[in-house]
């Protein structure tokens, strides 16, 4: 049980501040949360079939994709490619894909056979991307986490500038990649 | 520590605090989707509870801000809005540690990485709210002038968080 004592009004007349109490606090604050889950309840109610029916997702997936193929065409001036034709030149073995994010990521799961460039220490320059990649036509494919991760437009934006011709984004990135059950290296 | 106890100190923090989490809200309120994209990213939560978090945080979120703006129930406003603080400063370095690279998704059109300095920033927005829980003196409030103004209420009396 919490402690309940009066509000001490004659405290607050007089300048000095009114005696605590837990109970009437949480009351409020239970107010408070009641009043928001009936609003945002009311207010999202699509949004909130789609959470429990387990299509949100999905939908927060796709809306993400579409974001970044926007930034990455508008902001960096970088070529996406489709999840199908990334996947067709790994089997090939017709492109390098290069993951973006640091060192730690990349150790706890990247594609299968991709190098790592983390976005910082290409920016800082601090890796020579001539000493990993000497042929400057070879096909590039960065990527990073998926979502909302730019990693791999900042990367891709400055091997364009670094004279490499083929350079491509995978936006949907690690996340996508292994969702799809293809090859990544634990 | 006279200034624990003065009216205008406790007014500034009030509305600064109040300020920065009605600016917070009301995109996320217009905008669920946006907010459920940002707590996805965090990679922690199953979809019902991102679903919930979108829809009702931004309303909690408006009506502590809003209640701590105009000078009503503001410990519990104060409370709410401490309690929702720790769990992003938790859960930015729960990121911070998972070396994942993502915005907080605090305000919509400002870029704020879920880093040290978010949390840093989110630190200090606690201790405000923490001195405005604590040492509650509204005795300078809109609702206050108002009740003053029209019904001539000089014990304060109703107006109390």
């Amino acid at each position: 049980m919490l402690p309940q004592t009066k509000v001490d009004y004659a405290s607050v007349s007089a300048g000095r501040r009114p005696t605590f109490s837990w109970r009437p606090i949480i009351k409020d604050c239970l107010y408070f949360i009641a009043l928001a889950i009936l609003l945002g309840g009311l207010l999202n109610y699509s949004l909130l079939r789609n959470a429990f029916s387990g299509t949100l997702i999905p939908r927060i997936q796709q809306n993400q994709v579409v974001i970044l193929k926007a930034k990455a065409k508008q902001l960096y001036g970088v070529t996406v490619i489709e999840f199908a034709s990334a996947k067709q030149l790994y089997d090939e073995k017709n492109a390098v894909f290069i993951d973006a994010r640091n060192a730690q990521e990349y150790e706890a799961g990247h594609i299968s056979g991709a190098i790592n460039v983390p976005d910082r220490e290409f920016l800082m320059g601090e890796i020579d991307p001539g000493k990993i990649l000497p042929n400057k036509d070879s096909v590039l494919i960065t990527y990073c986490d998926g979502g909302e991760c730019e990693l791999a437009l900042d990367v891709a934006k400055g091997l364009s500038e670094r004279g490499y011709t083929d350079v491509f984004v995978l936006v949907e990135g690690y996340q996508g990649w292994e969702a799809a059950g293809y090859p990544v290296d634990k | 520590m006279k200034f624990l106890n003065n009216d205008y100190i406790h007014l500034i923090i009030r509305l600064l605090i109040g300020a920065i989490f009605v600016y917070s809200a009301v995109p996320h309120v217009l905008n669920a989707m946006g907010l459920a994209s940002s707590i996805y990213n965090y990679r922690l939560f199953p979809s019902s509870i991102i679903g919930m978090s979108a829809a009702v945080i931004p309303w909690i979120t408006l009506l502590s801000g809003l209640a701590l703006i105009l000078g009503v129930k503001v410990r519990a406003a104060s409370l709410i809005i401490s309690i929702s603080l720790v769990i992003f400063i938790c859960l930015a370095v729960i990121s911070m540690i998972r070396g994942l690279d993502i915005d907080c998704g605090c305000f919509v059109g400002i870029i704020r990485k879920a880093n040290w300095i978010a949390v840093s920033e989110d630190f200090l927005l606690l201790l405000g709210s923490l001195f405005t829980f604590f040492f509650d003196r509204t005795r300078i409030s809109l609702v206050l002038l108002i009740k003053k103004l029209v019904f001539h209420n000089k014990n304060y009396k109703g107006a109390l968080s």
